[in-house]
C-alpha cells in the first residue's frame, strides 16, 4: 500500500461548535502523480506482485537456461493444454481483434472443437514462475492490442500481454523477466465464456457528438 | 453571503499538481477560480441550505418510495419499460444510494428562501475540487493567513463519502467505469476509487465499452471477471438506452447509483414534488409541459429536458421575452416548466449553490458562477467558507 498522504488541519478552531469541514484529507491514489486521473493506467497499489518469466516459445525458455530444461518442457505442455479449453472465445473476429491486435486471432476450430464458430487469440507465448518453489501455474499468453490514444495512451512500450482471465503482462523482448501482479500471476483462466462487450457508452456518445459543447459527457 | 474578491495564489497550479487535480482549466479558460470566494454565515448554511436539503431529500425518498412501482410516474419521467422492474427491484432491495448534489438558486439571508433548482442524483461532477481541492484551499488559506482566522467551511464530503462506502455492504470489489477519455469524469471517478481503497475496498478501474456481458446475463470486467458491483459515472437513462440496457435487470451486478436513483435525477421529478407538496418554500411551482396547469406560471419560466446535462437545452423566459437559451442535444423526452428563479448575481457573475448528499446526510457546499443566467459546462468554480 502506497503512503497515504494525509494533510492536517492548519489550526483548531477550539470552539466550541462543531467543525464542518472534515478533519483531515488523505489520499492513497490520486496524489501519486494523478496518474488515475490522467488516465495513465491503473496500477493498485495495493496488489503484490510475483517474479515471472515470459518466453514466446519453448526453446527461448531453454536457452535462456534461468529454468532447467525439463522445467521449461513441463510448464510449455501446461500451458499448451490450457491454450486449448481456456482461451477466450470471441463472438466476431473483429472483437477478437480489438483485444489482440490485427494479427493476434485465429478461427476457434483451429483450437479446440468446441470453439468452433468463434474467433481465438493465438497463444503468443507462455509465463511461468522464476523458481518452482513459487509454485506459480503455467498460464498461455495473448498479445493485448494497445489501448487507444483517446484511453490514455498510456504505453509500456510493447510487450504487453494479456493472459486469458485478462490481466495483463508486461515483458521486453529478449528479457523474459518481468513482474506480475499476483493476482494475475495465480490467476490461471477458467473455462471461457462468450462475450460481447461495447453495448455500454454508445448513447452518451451519439448525444455528445450531436450537442455543440465540447464537454458533453457522463458527469454534471 | 458574500462574495470576497482576493487575489490568487501564484502556486495554486503547484498545489493542484500536488494534488491531482488536473482538470482545474478547459480549454484554456479557468475552471477552478480563486480570485473570489463566497462568505456564509453559519446561520446561512444549516438553516437556508442544510436543512432544506435534508428535508427535500426526504420528499425524494418518498417520492421514489412511489414512483418506483407507478407506471404512470415511470411513463411520465420517459423511463424505458423495460427498465421498471430493475428500478422497482432497486428501491425494494435498498440498494444504496452514494451520493448526490441539489442546485439551488440562493441568494443569502433576507433574499428569501432557497429555491431547488434541480435534483442531480446519478452523475454529479465537481465532486473531488468540492471535497478536496477546496478544502485544502481554506487550510492553506488560514495557515498563510490570507482569510478570515476561525473561519470553516461546510465541506465533511471526504470524510462522509470514505464511511458511506464502507457501510453500503458492499462485496470487497467495487470496480468504476465512465469514458476515460473525459477528464473530469475520469478525474472524479479516480477521487472515487480513492475513497474506495480508504474504505477498504478494492477499486479496479474499466472503461465504459470494455464492460462485458457474458451469454448468462453477468457484466464483466475487461478480463471476464464478473462484475459484483459497478460504480458508474454515466447517467442512467443513457445505460438503460444503449444496447446492454435491458440486460441491466436481470444481471446480478449491484450499481452505483442505484438504478431507483433514475426517478430523482429527472426533471420530471420537480413536477411530481411540487405536485406532492404544493407551496413548499424551498420549491418551484413546476409542471410537465404537457400539463395545462403550467398556464399557472404564466409568462416567465424555464424551460428544461427531462433529462439533459450541464444546463443543455434549457431556455429562460421572462414575460414572454426569451431570456437566455442553451443549445444542445437533449429534449427528445420532453420537458417541464419551471416557475422562473433567476440566480442572483454578484458583480455580474450569477451564482449557483451545489448542495451535496451523501448517502441521506447532507455533507457540503460547492458554488459555481458565470457570466450567464444558465449554469454551463463553462462555469467556474469558486471556493467558500463560513464566517460569522
Amino acid at each position: 500500500m502506497a503512503d497515504a498522504r494525509t494533510v492536517g488541519p492548519a489550526e483548531d478552531p477550539g470552539e466550541s461548535r462543531r467543525r464542518k469541514r472534515s478533519a483531515a484529507i488523505s489520499l492513497v491514489l490520486v496524489t501519486g502523480a494523478g496518474a488515475a486521473a490522467l488516465g495513465l493506467g491503473w496500477l493498485d497499489p495495493s496488489q503484490k506482485e510475483e517474479d515471472a518469466l515470459v518466453y514466446d516459445s519453448l526453446s527461448a525458455c531453454i536457452g535462456q537456461g534461468l529454468r532447467t530444461e525439463e522445467a521449461c518442457t513441463t510448464d510449455y505442455a501446461a500451458a499448451q493444454a490450457a491454450y486449448s479449453t481456456t482461451a477466450p472465445r470471441y463472438p466476431t473476429a473483429e472483437a477478437c481483434r480489438a483485444h489482440h491486435g490485427p494479427d493476434g486471432c485465429v478461427a476457434g476450430e483451429t483450437v479446440a472443437p468446441d470453439a468452433a464458430g468463434s474467433f481465438v487469440p493465438l497463444m503468443a507465448g507462455y509465463m511461468i514462475g522464476r523458481t518452482l518453489e513459487q509454485g506459480l501455474p503455467a498460464q498461455p499468453l495473448y498479445r493485448h492490442a494497445e489501448e487507444t490514444q483517446a484511453a490514455g495512451g498510456g504505453s509500456r512500450g510493447g510487450g504487453g500481454y494479456c493472459t486469458g482471465s485478462g490481466g495483463r503482462v508486461y515483458a521486453a523482448a529478449g528479457r523474459p523477466a518481468t513482474r506480475v501482479a499476483s493476482s494475475v500471476a495465480r490467476t490461471p483462466a477458467s473455462a471461457p465464456r462468450m462475450v460481447s462487450q461495447g453495448g455500454f457508452g454508445g448513447t452518451g456518445r451519439a448525444i455528445a457528438s450531436a450537442g455543440s459543447r465540447s464537454g458533453g459527457f457522463g458527469g454534471g | 453571503m458574500r462574495r470576497v474578491p482576493i487575489p490568487e495564489r501564484p502556486d495554486w497550479r503547484d498545489h493542484a499538481a500536488r494534488a491531482g487535480f488536473a482538470f482545474h482549466t478547459f480549454d484554456d479558460e479557468p475552471y477552478w477560480d480563486e480570485s473570489a470566494y463566497y462568505a456564509f454565515t453559519l446561520a446561512e448554511v444549516e438553516d437556508d441550505i442544510e436543512a432544506p436539503t435534508r428535508e427535500l431529500h426526504a420528499l425524494c425518498l418518498a417520492f421514489a418510495d412511489r414512483a418506483v412501482s407507478d407506471g404512470a410516474i415511470l411513463a411520465s419521467l420517459a423511463i424505458p419499460e423495460h427498465a421498471w422492474d430493475a428500478i422497482a427491484d432497486s428501491f425494494r432491495r435498498r440498494d444504496p444510494s452514494l451520493y448526490g448534489r441539489m442546485d439551488f438558486c440562493y441568494g443569502g439571508a433576507g433574499t428569501g428562501p432557497a429555491k431547488l433548482l434541480e435534483y442531480n442524483a446519478d452523475t454529479p461532477t465537481a465532486l473531488y475540487e468540492s471535497a478536496v481541492f477546496q478544502w485544502l484551499w481554506l487550510e492553506d488559506g488560514l495557515a498563510r493567513g490570507r482569510l478570515p482566522a476561525g473561519a470553516d467551511q461546510f465541506n465533511a464530503l471526504h470524510e462522509r463519502l470514505i464511511a458511506r462506502l464502507a457501510a453500503m455492504g458492499l462485496p470487497g470489489t467495487l470496480a468504476f467505469t465512465c469514458y476515460p477519455d473525459a477528464p473530469e469524469d475520469r478525474g472524479t471517478v479516480a477521487y472515487l476509487q480513492d475513497c474506495a481503497v480508504q474504505a477498504g475496498l478494492a477499486a479496479p478501474f474499466v472503461p465504459l465499452d470494455a464492460v462485458g456481458l457474458s451469454e448468462d446475463g453477468q457484466f464483466l470486467d475487461a478480463g471476464g471477471r464478473p462484475l459484483a458491483a459497478l460504480f458508474k459515472l454515466y447517467p442512467w437513462e443513457w445505460l438503460l438506452a444503449d444496447a446492454f440496457g435491458p440486460a441491466i435487470g436481470a444481471s446480478p451486478t449491484r450499481f452505483v447509483e442505484p438504478p431507483w436513483k433514475a426517478v430523482l435525477s429527472n426533471k420530471g421529478l420537480l413536477a411530481h414534488l411540487w405536485a406532492m407538496a404544493p407551496g413548499h418554500p424551498n420549491l418551484l411551482p413546476t409542471y410537465f409541459e404537457d400539463d395545462p396547469g403550467k398556464a399557472a406560471l404564466g409568462t416567465s419560466f424555464a424551460k428544461k429536458p427531462l433529462v439533459s446535462r450541464e444546463g443543455a437545452n434549457i431556455l429562460l423566459v421572462r414575460d414572454g421575452v426569451l431570456l437566455e437559451r442553451d443549445a444542445g442535444p437533449y429534449g427528445r423526452e420532453g420537458f417541464v416548466r419551471q416557475a422562473l428563479a433567476e440566480l442572483p448575481a454578484f458583480e455580474g457573475r450569477h451564482a449557483l449553490v451545489g448542495s451535496w448528499i451523501v448517502g441521506d446526510e447532507p455533507s457540503g457546499l460547492c458554488l459555481r458562477e458565470g457570466p450567464r443566467r444558465i449554469t454551463t459546462d463553462r462555469a467556474r468554480f469558486v471556493p467558500h467558507l463560513i464566517a460569522g
